[in-house]
């Protein structure tokens, strides 16, 4: 089987504990207009690699894999290339290789892959399934049903808020938020990540001959960060930074 | 200690500063170098004397002549101002690429004497021609001129190598130059008359450095009688002192302190102009004994070290470069060696955070994490010197199996930027020779025709474009041995035209009390280790041209016949092959194909330099570095078949080419971690740019721990690492845009005119430097390899 990626790297405890190689994959089946990996949401392209290619890689990769870390899969969205990766993880296991994925939550047969990931990361952009359609073009419902099996079965999921302004940064959207994972049981049972809007992305839109549609109403000053910080907390519910 | 009756720690930390700027701003011109050449013509010229007599009683006579001064601000005498040209090019803001030419020519440095009072234009010119009638400039300009047409476009190039060596001064230190004295006196009689001639010289200069002493005693007398205060106090406390060091051993920290500089600048006077990258050693450990019977406290012990550390920086931009000070490190059994005067060293290099000395520190896996903490300071303080990094596991080993004793191996120390040698035992000639591979590439590409100038340029050839692709690695290596025989024999001619000027002084310190041997010495060894050093260049370039090639003839056989056409013409018109040479593999991504090309490459030329003899039958040592000459050479290189650009820079060291290492630190590090460091006994040279975002403690202790975490420990640490580890790194903690801002602003950003940076092996200022040099700085910080 094959996986397309379009970039890979190291990086240090944000995805995922430790030193981890990350390989993006190609591919989303989300459009969300904030992302920072434009190259990553065609379904086409990128470079093609079997998994025995890719296992070849993580194993080179091994002597890097300090503080628990291991081999991260991101996107793009990960679970476009489901059966190629479900065989990947589980052959990362096999070897011992800590697995970790970050992933949307919308493939419905996300949980599946549950007993193949050692660290898993949740997006939950946002608390409204319909908002959420809105704005990157599908609804997450799927997301909070997958979030929940995750605490179900232990998976202590890591779950990510990008913070957009004008899209699910205000106080009232804290509040959301916090109905949502009270709901579903999050504290306690799983952490919460605020990764506050950036433009590193910017410069890639124009390389990819896409329109970077973003204004400055989407950047999150000091203040709304802590507002936003301090409903949820008010709520029962603390964030961490990685 | 007697100092600190008069001053408190902190107001000898005050004086330290007040020197340095007082330096910076007085001593614009550099002509002691001059009335020292002129001191020893006028001495010796016309006498039937042999070669190590007649430099002895050269150095008596500066040493005696020379004009002295002790400054109000110093606690310590002495100077190494007056062995020094201010010509060093790379920390010249008019220097430019476009003109080096390497220092072809031993009497350019008069450019550097300076008209001014009673040196006039015409007496440094009648000085220029006395020198060149000396049989040193002409056996010089002789092997210059018979490998010109290699070395003009830098196939390859050689100098005679000064300065570059670490001596021993412990025992100078300890028992006195008395002592070395008393040895030689008994020795002599037991000695042939040549070899006892070397020691009576050598004795000789022991007896001017004492003379050198008693010379600045006598201006400290005269000073005290007029100064006020504790000034005076300090003038008779150096006047008392200089009447004991370096004569008799050392029995404070604060005499030991002058003891050590008072050798040096005699050393250094000895070899003016011009002894670059003399390394102190292990400081930590010369003086430590010293600070312990002392009793003084840390805050003590650096503010003496701050004011030894002045002492190294020469003229308004610190123009004695490349001296190193190393601290900690390891016994042969693992043990650290890090004691509280390697603390008080670095307290001193970090108030004082001048552009020299440069600061070394030495690691192995039992380093403490308390030395770790006290680094981060260095690194993530904007603007700081930052320490090169070696690991002692690996430096030892590699050592180790290229004939070095097991007993002296924690006496390895730094000369220059990154050499190691064994202090007081080891004569390296470490930059004697220079090696470019990325030249050589190119001569045989196009059968012997420089890309650049069209010259024809070692073996000619007539293969057609496509033959010679289809062979190109024997090829390559069929042209290297060629240049490599040529260099060695140019190498072998400078180093025996340097040995016309001897150097008893430093002899004396490098094993030449034992052997009788002066360490020039071109027919007899007198140095217990000896070597010549090679740097090579273009690791990255040529692998990777290797590879696109193979690639070429692979995937695009009908392209292949264009290559040279597009070399020729610098990529115009050839956007689409160019982007194909892109795309191809590259070194410093964990790319199999791409690494174990650069490793193949590495073993392979780094055995051929192995395997050249110097003069003395001695193994050349290879070493991976390329002290900016990265930047240098590559302007003589035509565009290569990775897709590099005529005329652009090749990779530091063993690093890949600037923003080829497309995917982070992480991958690099493992592609560095398959080169064959066993055999770079000569040294080795890589660069991580680290951007600083990625290091989030809440204190620079932290970040040291951090540092130590993610960068020394998975590089030079490894437990899953079953080859030799890395033994050298320089890192830069800043990101382009930073540099950019200090640059656009530097009165905002260095506001007393000091932002120090690492080029290579050394840091400089970085507003000193020519605008080549920062942009090379800027941009081998490429922000997609400076993640972690």
């Amino acid at each position: 089987m094959d996986i397309r990626l379009f970039q890979k790297g190291f990086n240090f405890s944000q995805d995922g504990p430790g030193n981890r190689i990350v390989y993006h994959l190609q591919g989303c089946n989300l459009a969300c207009p904030w992302c920072s990996n434009p190259e990553g949401l065609a379904c086409s392209g990128g470079t093609t690699y079997s998994v025995e290619q890719l296992l070849a890689d993580a194993e080179s990769c091994r002597m890097m894999f300090f503080d628990g870390g291991g081999v991260t899969l991101t996107g793009g969205e990960v679970t476009m290339q489901f059966a190629a990766v479900s065989d990947f993880l589980r052959q990362l296991k096999e070897r011992g290789i800590h697995t970790c994925i970050e992933t949307n939550g919308l493939h419905p047969r996300l949980p599946e892959l549950f007993e193949l990931v050692d660290y898993l990361i949740m997006d939950c952009k946002h608390y409204d399934p319909e908002k959420h359609r809105l704005i990157t073009g599908a609804s997450n419902a799927t997301t909070f049903q997958n979030i929940k099996l995750a605490i179900e079965a232990g998976k202590h999921p890591a779950v990510r808020i990008p913070l957009i302004g004008g899209f699910n940064a205000s106080e009232e959207d804290a509040l959301g938020f916090a109905r949502l994972f009270n709901e579903i049981h999050l504290p306690g049972n799983g952490t919460l990540e605020l990764l506050t809007y950036h433009e590193y992305g910017k410069e890639k839109y124009e390389k990819c001959g896409l329109p970077y549609t973003m204004t400055d109403e989407a950047k999150i000053s000091p203040e709304m960060l802590q507002r936003f910080t301090a409903v949820l907390h008010e709520n029962g519910i603390d964030t961490i930074r990685s | 200690m007697e100092i600190f009756k008069n001053r408190t720690p902190q107001q000898l930390t005050e004086s330290a500063k007040a020197l340095y700027t007082e330096e910076r701003q007085n001593k614009k011109i550099l002509n002691g170098w001059f009335l020292a050449k002129e001191i020893a013509a006028n001495t010796t010229e016309g006498l039937a004397l042999e070669e190590e007599e007649k430099a002895a009683l050269e150095l008596e006579a500066i040493i005696d002549q020379l004009p002295l001064e002790i400054s109000e601000n110093a606690i310590f005498a002495g100077t190494q101002r007056d062995a020094f040209a201010a010509s060093y090019a790379l920390i010249n803001p008019a220097f430019e690429v476009e003109t080096f030419r390497g220092y072809c020519d031993p009497l350019e440095v008069y450019d550097y004497a300076t008209p001014c009072g009673d040196v006039t234009a015409e007496r440094i010119s009648a000085m220029r021609k006395r020198a060149a009638d000396s049989e040193y400039v002409k056996d010089l300009t002789a092997v210059y001129r018979d490998c010109s047409s290699y070395t003009e476009e830098v196939a390859f190039f050689v100098e005679q190598v000064t300065g570059h060596l670490i001596p021993d001064f412990r025992r100078a230190m300890k028992e006195g130059v008395s002592s070395l004295l008393a040895e030689i006196e008994e020795k002599i009689p037991t000695l042939d008359e040549a070899h006892a001639a070397n020691l009576k010289a050598m004795a000789r200069t022991l007896k001017a450095a004492i003379h050198l002493a008693h010379r600045y005693a006598d201006i400290a007398g005269e000073n005290a009688k007029t100064a006020e205060g504790s000034h005076k106090t300090i003038f008779q406390l150096i006047e008392k002192t200089l009447h004991h060091v370096p004569e008799y051993g050392a029995r404070t920290t604060y005499e030991a302190m002058q003891s050590y500089l008072l050798l040096w600048q005699v050393m250094c006077l000895e070899q003016a102009p011009n002894p670059f990258a003399f390394s102190v050693g292990n400081a930590d450990r010369l003086f430590e004994p010293y600070r312990a019977a002392d009793g003084l406290s840390r805050e003590e012990a650096a503010a003496l070290f701050a004011n030894f550390l002045v002492f190294y920086n020469v003229g308004e931009r610190s123009w004695a470069i490349s001296q190193n000070v190393l601290v900690s490190g390891r016994d042969v059994d693992g043990n650290d060696l890090t004691c509280p005067m390697t603390y008080a060293i670095l307290d001193a290099y970090y108030e004082m955070n001048m552009p020299q000395p440069i600061l070394s520190v030495k690691l192995h896996k039992n380093t403490p994490a308390k030395l770790y903490e006290e680094m981060g300071r260095f690194f993530f303080t904007p603007g700081c010197l930052t320490p090169s990094i070696f690991n002692d596991d690996s430096l030892f080993e590699t050592l180790r199996e290229n004939g070095y004793e097991q007993a002296d191996l924690p006496d390895y120390s730094v000369a220059g930027c990154q050499e190691p040698l064994i202090m007081g035992k080891d004569s390296g000639n470490t930059t004697n020779s220079w090696l470019n591979l990325a030249k050589i590439l190119e001569l045989t590409l196009t059968g012997g025709k420089s890309l650049i100038t069209g010259q024809a340029i070692g073996p000619q050839t007539q293969r057609s474009a496509l033959e010679t692709l289809q062979n190109l690695k024997p090829l390559f290596y069929e042209n290297l041995q060629f240049f490599l025989d040529k260099m060695v024999q140019s190498a072998n001619g400078a180093s025996i035209a340097l040995s016309h000027l001897r150097v008893p002084f430093l002899s004396c310190f490098m094993g030449g009390l034992e052997t009788a041997v002066d360490c020039r010495d071109p027919k007899e060894q007198g140095t217990k280790y000896h070597g010549s050093g090679c740097l090579i260049h273009g690791l990255s370039v040529v692998s990777d041209s290797f590879v696109a090639v193979e690639h070429l003839l692979r995937e695009r056989p009908e392209d292949a016949k264009n290559l040279l056409s597009a070399l020729q013409a610098n990529f115009e018109g050839y956007a689409d092959l160019l982007e194909f040479l892109k795309s191809c593999p590259k070194y410093g991504n964990n790319i199999p194909e791409a690494d174990n090309e650069a490793v193949e490459l590495a073993t392979r030329v780094s055995t051929a330099v192995k395997n050249k003899k110097n003069y003395l039958g001695n193994p050349f040592r290879p070493d991976w570095a390329t002290p900016s000459t990265h930047l240098l050479y590559g302007y003589w290189v035509g565009a290569t078949p990775d897709g590099r650009s005529s005329r652009e820079m090749l990779g530091y060291g063993i690093d890949p080419l600037y923003g080829e290492a497309s995917n982070g630190l992480g991958l690099r590090t493992i592609s560095t971690m398959k080169l064959p460091f066993q055999l770079f006994n000569g040294g080795v040279a890589s660069h991580f740019g680290v951007d600083p975002k990625y290091f989030n403690a809440e204190d620079y202790a932290g970040k040291g721990l951090q540092f130590r975490d993610r960068i020394i420990n998975p590089l030079f640490f490894n437990p899953m690492n079953n080859n030799r580890a890395p033994f050298y790194l320089y890192v830069n903690v800043t990101t382009p845009e930073t540099l950019r801002k200090v640059l656009a602003e530097p009165k905002k950003y260095a506001p007393n005119g000091v932002y120090i940076m690492r080029i290579h092996g050394t840091f400089v200022n970085f507003l000193d430097l020519s605008p080549a040099i920062q942009q090379d700085i800027i941009k081998r910080l490429d922000p997609m390899s400076t993640c972690c």
